[in-house]
């Protein structure tokens, strides 16, 4: 195997395909990346057996070929490289990276031993388009981190056959929804995809303009397919549960204010908060929202943010994180916030988008 | 545990001691076994990456310990399945809103639904059909028709619909309505002079349930004002949902517009509850009342009776049985105490019954059957009539002649043993095949 790249190439292309690297893996071949040398490319990936990333990289190859070699160590190798371009060849077991005045030789284990990532492409399902795609940041944060809830572990896009697709996360305290999502689909229902593959595909600089999506339905695998990067994850088998139900209609108290303010505000009140279990009362009275918190140990502070108010004064606490994670994904500059009493779920919406809401479960909060 | 599991645990031990603690964690550990049939072993792994790591390193040390356990020479196949533990509703957010319960639509009983309804072969159609149709009202089957006998499920599953939309979409306008109740309505409505209401009313539903449309039959206004509502709500994309004891190519004094009509969707049919249903309705409806029915029991309870109603009505004397007094379920069941139920005890018919379906079966009218007309046709039906009564009810003769028009006993013996000649030469079996469903052919006793 012979390979030239340049190293920027190499560099973006290794920093999503780290994303898939497990840090604590027992098995030291998930440890490395598979970097295989093909015609005009270099194919890498890596895996931890939940996730596979695969990106392609273009090089000039003069020899193809496969190996693995330790994942980390490579790319902070790669990172602090100022190298234009590197030569990669393999010479017996050993891999050596070559640049005009920097020579590296890496241990490698076989190719053999790395899992396929990807068996089979599956059926063409259609295409996320980036700005789409982009919009999942308001909804990916609500899922469970848990995975022995593994419906809650996942982003669920359903009614693609008709109706408007909607796509939901819910952790059982707080749930997003977005509803009119572009992405239909004739030939399936529903996904129910694993946070962490939409939290990837968020994640990375460089997101193509289209993504494919493909299923597999043998290997309950999703593939979701960029110009350069194949990301592959399973797909969830479980039911999500139904959260038409729990959307709240014809909510008594509403609220509009300032995004910044209020996210201002829940910051500073954060400081106490962060000290009493993350309690943050929101009081709404006839002109303004009073954001409070207090640690009895600590002290106690409250900030005003103006507001248009309809209906009665009121009273609310949330978890202050739930509130921060919302305020911060949030398009637009005024939140509408939906309540009818303290121990209700709390609705937030963007002002004039009815296609986005978010819904948190209050604390009961004593006296 | 099932043999699988075991037998999978057994595995899992010995490929423990084979290879190292990481590769079992990352590999095995949450693996199971999902088959195991003829000799074909099928494994599900979290996903196909690690099926591939298995099936790479691992396949021969899996199936050599296999096969000594089970003695055969195995087959592996790998499935990706990650092996799911609950269904999630315990948490915060989503048993706030699971108070918020449906009973609020008039006339429909909330414990009607989906959820609590047993499926079997004869009713699996209906209950598919009535699913998808209240997944996407308006979009699949329009109308809905559901047909069958007394006491199989027909509102249950209408009800259903109504309480899943409900549940759904609570903005959805859902009217379900008896079709007398409806006739009420219409006549009610024309005595007020105040149609315009009415019609405002049924035809603004997205969700438009009708039960029991046989008795629609002969009211032609009702009739008309039904065609209307039924064209608006189908042209305004609503559901509608109807369910009658008969399908509507068999309606009687129903205009042919209206017959067409509900021929127009989807026409399924719930047949007579089969003998595990009914046992599985049983142990259903205990558990509503809170009630532990073994199966035993719940089994000789199906054996009694067809009726879905009944079997409710025999489990609550049961149930009041077994608490006032103290006895146990199977004393209760043997001691008879159940059996004086309406029909006698057991699953055979009652005089009424033989005497409504053999006037059915030859379309005739009772008062002519029991009257004193000695037609060629009428007198066969009253003798096979005669007959059905002696071996399905335990009346005497001369009972037997009182309840057929104030018939002298003799005359009874006579029709019964005409019967009995007649029935090895004649197509009569069928006759009564086609009455009671048994086979009396074989109950002929042969005099040599």
């Amino acid at each position: 195997m012979k390979a030239t790249v340049l190293t920027e190439n190499f560099r973006e292309g290794l920093t999503f395909v780290n994303h898939a690297v497990s840090s604590r893996s027992q098995l030291p071949i998930l440890l490395n990346f598979l970097i295989q040398a093909k015609k005009g490319e270099l194919v890498i990936s890596a895996t931890d057996l939940e996730i596979g990333i695969t990106v392609n990289v273009p090089a000039k190859t003069d020899e193809e070929g496969e190996t693995t070699v330790p994942a980390k160590t490579l790319f902070d190798l790669i990172s602090n490289v100022t190298q234009e371009k590197l030569v990669l060849s393999l010479e017996g077991p050993l891999l050596n990276i070559t640049g005009e005045k920097i020579k590296t030789s890496f241990s490698t284990m076989p190719a053999g031993e790395f899992p396929k990532i990807q068996s089979e492409k599956g059926e063409g399902m259609g295409v996320i388009k980036k700005e789409d795609m982009l919009l999942l940041n308001k909804v990916v944060f609500a899922a469970s981190q848990d995975s022995g809830r593994p419906a809650l572990s996942g982003v669920l896009i359903t009614g693609m056959g008709g109706g408007g697709t909607d796509v939901v996360a819910a952790d059982g305290y707080r749930l997003s929804l977005l509803k009119g999502f572009s992405f239909g689909s004739k030939k399936i229902e529903k996904l129910l995809l694993p946070a962490r593959v939409i939290k990837e595909l968020l994640s990375q600089k460089n997101m193509s303009d289209e993504i494919k999506l493909f299923v597999s339905g043998e290997n309950s695998q999703a593939i979701f397919v960029q110009d350069s990067s194949t990301l592959v994850g399973r797909l969830i088998e479980a039911e999500f549960p139904d959260y038409a139900k729990i959307v709240p209609h014809d909510l008594s108290v509403t609220a509009i204010f300032d995004k910044n303010e209020a996210q201002n505000a829940v910051r500073i009140c954060s400081v106490f908060a962060r000290d009493a279990a993350n309690v943050m009362r929101l009081t709404v009275k006839k002109d303004k929202v009073i954001f409070s918190s207090s640690a009895s140990s600590v002290g106690e502070n409250s900030v005003e943010v103006e507001a248009k108010v309809n209906g009665e004064e009121n009273e609310i606490a949330f978890n202050a994180r739930y509130l921060l994670d919302i305020l911060s994904v949030m398009d637009g500059d005024s939140v509408l916030f939906e309540m009818s009493g303290p121990l209700s779920p709390g609705v937030f919406k963007e002002e004039g988008n009815k296609n986005f809401l978010h819904i948190i479960m209050p604390i009961r909060v004593q006296g | 545990m099932t043999l699988d599991a075991k037998l999978w645990d057994k595995v899992l031990a010995e490929i423990q001691t084979e290879v190292s603690k990481a590769i079992f964690l990352t590999l095995f550990k949450n693996t199971s076994l999902v088959s195991f049939e003829n000799g074909a072993v099928t494994i599900a792994a979290p996903s196909a990456m690690i099926i591939d790591l298995i099936q790479k390193r691992f396949y021969d040390l899996i199936k050599k310990s296999l096969d000594a356990h089970t003695g055969q020479t195995t087959k592996l196949l790998f499935v990706p399945k990650t092996i799911t533990k609950e269904a999630v509703t315990e948490a915060p957010l989503f048993e706030a809103s699971a108070t918020r319960t449906v009973g609020h639509l008039p006339r429909v009983r909330a414990d009607y639904t989906f959820q609590n309804m047993a499926v079997s072969t004869s009713n699996q159609l209906a209950y598919v059909s009535a699913k998808t149709v209240a997944e996407k009202i308006g979009r699949t089957y329009n109308p809905l028709f559901i047909y069958g006998p007394v006491g199989v499920g027909k509102t249950h599953l209408m009800q259903a619909v109504a309480n899943e939309v409900y549940l759904k979409t609570p903005s959805s306008k859902v009217i379900y309505i008896t079709s007398e109740e409806f006739t009420n309505e219409v006549v009610n409505a024309i005595r007020t002079n105040n149609t315009a209401d009415m019609k405002r009313r049924f035809r603004s539903a997205s969700l438009f349930l009708l039960d029991d449309v046989q008795f629609l039959a002969g009211k032609e206004r009702v009739q008309e004002e039904l065609f209307h509502t039924f064209n608006t709500l189908i042209d305004g994309g609503a559901q509608i949902v109807l369910s009658s004891d008969h399908p509507p190519s068999e309606m009687k004094k129903v205009e042919k517009r209206l017959i067409s009509r509900f021929s127009g969707g989807l026409t399924v049919d719930i047949g007579p509850l089969d003998f595990e249903l009914r046992c599985a309705i049983l142990l259903i409806k205990a558990k509503k009342y809170d009630y532990d029915l073994s199966m035993d029991t719940a089994k000789s309870i199906a054996e009694k009776t067809q009726d879905a109603r009944e079997l409710e009505g025999i489990l609550l004397r049961l149930i009041t049985e077994t608490e006032t007094r103290g006895v146990e379920q199977d004393d209760v069941i043997r001691s008879g105490v159940l059996a004086n139920t309406q029909n006698g005890g057991t699953a055979g018919f009652g005089a009424d019954e033989v005497i409504r379906n053999t006037c059915n079966f030859y379309n005739i009218k009772p008062t002519l059957l029991k009257g004193p007309k000695r037609d060629a046709g009428l007198v066969r039906a009253r003798q096979v009539c005669m007959y059905l009564l002696k071996k399905e009810s335990e009346l005497t003769f001369s009972e037997i002649g009182n309840l057929l028009g104030g018939r002298d006993h003799t005359t009874i013996m006579h029709g019964v043993e005409k019967i009995e000649g007649l029935l090895e030469k004649t197509t009569l079996s069928k006759d009564m095949l086609g009455i009671t469903g048994k086979n009396y052919l074989s109950n002929v006793d042969y005099k040599s």
